[in-house]
């Protein structure tokens, strides 16, 4: 099963993407990829309920989202009451620490996402700083990373043993498919993909 | 009137592919047109000096050469909204190539929305955005 795991719609400041359009392109060109995750900057839409367009497009729509923090920006699944609670995902300077331990303590998993980008990846945090526990994921393919910045991302990830995900960073229609990832086991919830992201089984990919 | 009507446009359809010329010749053609006489757009040196790889194009040449792309495939149509983001710069005698697809129909209005990017050599995005027209 291949899922596109970072997406933004018009519900993110910078993004002018509806999240039926995205369905629309992923089936008039054919991607190869069986769902995605919409990941809203600094917010979590909980309003939005895309069970209508994933019925009538035969894809899994699931919602995250994409904090910022101290160590770069950092996706979170499996965002729930307990989470929105526990800090503010409209903060600019959460400590990554914070984030990826009360993400987890509430069923969460936080992803920190284009690693290889300066300031707002975490590959030139770590060089600095030191690497910060609790992180077991990253994101290693983003379809609007340039130059190395992904190759980056792959070497911090062997470097300190992190799984890898793929996600396009769409922010407009256009471009969601570029990047995903692919997993062993199929998917049907957000549950069920953080588990997945917990366990390993997957690999980022380029779909096209 | 436009040439093309809003029948024969569909979903997903690809505007052909447009290589604009950002020759330093050209932008400083823009730069004074426009009275955009920063020295980051019309020297590479300068532009060096100021932290940028060189010379940049101008923001609104980018959007320009976008909406030119526009025109080239549907002439005489409105182009009601352009929004651009700058995800890097876009260098001054690179050789870009301005790509658009249409992503979104809205019958009522007659509208259509076109996604917009401009991408570098090696076709990573430089400048990336939407257009609504009306044909």
């Amino acid at each position: 099963m291949i899922l596109d795991l970072h997406n933004h719609s018009i519900k993110s400041d910078d993004s002018r993407a509806k999240v039926e359009n995205y369905c629309q392109w992923i089936r008039k060109r054919d991607l190869p990829i069986d769902g995605f995750a919409l990941s809203e900057h600094r917010q979590f839409d909980s309003e939005s309920d895309y069970r209508p367009l994933e019925d009538e497009y035969g894809l899994l729509i699931l919602k995250a989202s994409e904090v910022e923090t101290d160590y770069g920006h950092v996706l979170v699944y499996g965002v729930n009451e307990d989470m929105v609670a526990a800090f503010d995902f409209s903060r600019i300077d959460l400590p990554l620490s914070l984030v990826v331990e009360e993400v987890r303590r509430c069923g969460g998993i936080a992803v920190p996402c284009h690693p290889g980008r300066t300031r707002v990846g975490m590959v030139a945090h770590v060089h600095q700083r030191g690497s910060v526990e609790g992180v077991e994921v990253i994101e290693v393919l983003n379809g609007g990373s340039r130059g190395t910045e992904n190759d980056e991302a792959g070497h911090l990830a062997e470097e300190y043993g992190y799984r890898g995900i793929g996600g396009s960073d769409a922010h407009i229609v256009s471009h969601i498919g570029r990047c995903a990832t692919h997993f062993e086991e199929p998917i049907e919830s957000i549950e069920e993909l953080v588990s997945a992201l917990q366990h390993g089984g997957y690999r980022a990919l380029r779909p096209a | 009137m436009s040439p093309r009507r809003y029948e024969d446009v569909e979903f997903g359809e690809d505007l052909p592919e447009v290589s604009p010329d950002v020759g330093m010749e050209n932008v400083h053609r823009f730069c004074h047109a426009t009275g955009m006489l920063g020295s980051r757009f019309m020297d590479h040196e300068k532009a060096k000096q100021e932290g940028l790889p060189q010379a940049i194009v101008p923001g609104i040449m980018s959007q320009g050469l976008l909406v030119a792309a526009i025109h080239a495939w549907a002439p005489g149509c409105q182009v009601a909204f352009v929004d651009t983001v700058f995800r890097a710069p876009l260098l001054v005698d690179s050789h870009p190539l301005c790509r658009a697809v249409v992503t979104d129909k809205n019958d009522e209005a007659r509208r259509v929305e076109i996604d917009l990017t401009i991408v570098n050599e090696v076709g990573e995005t430089r400048v990336m955005g939407t257009a609504t027209v009306e044909l």
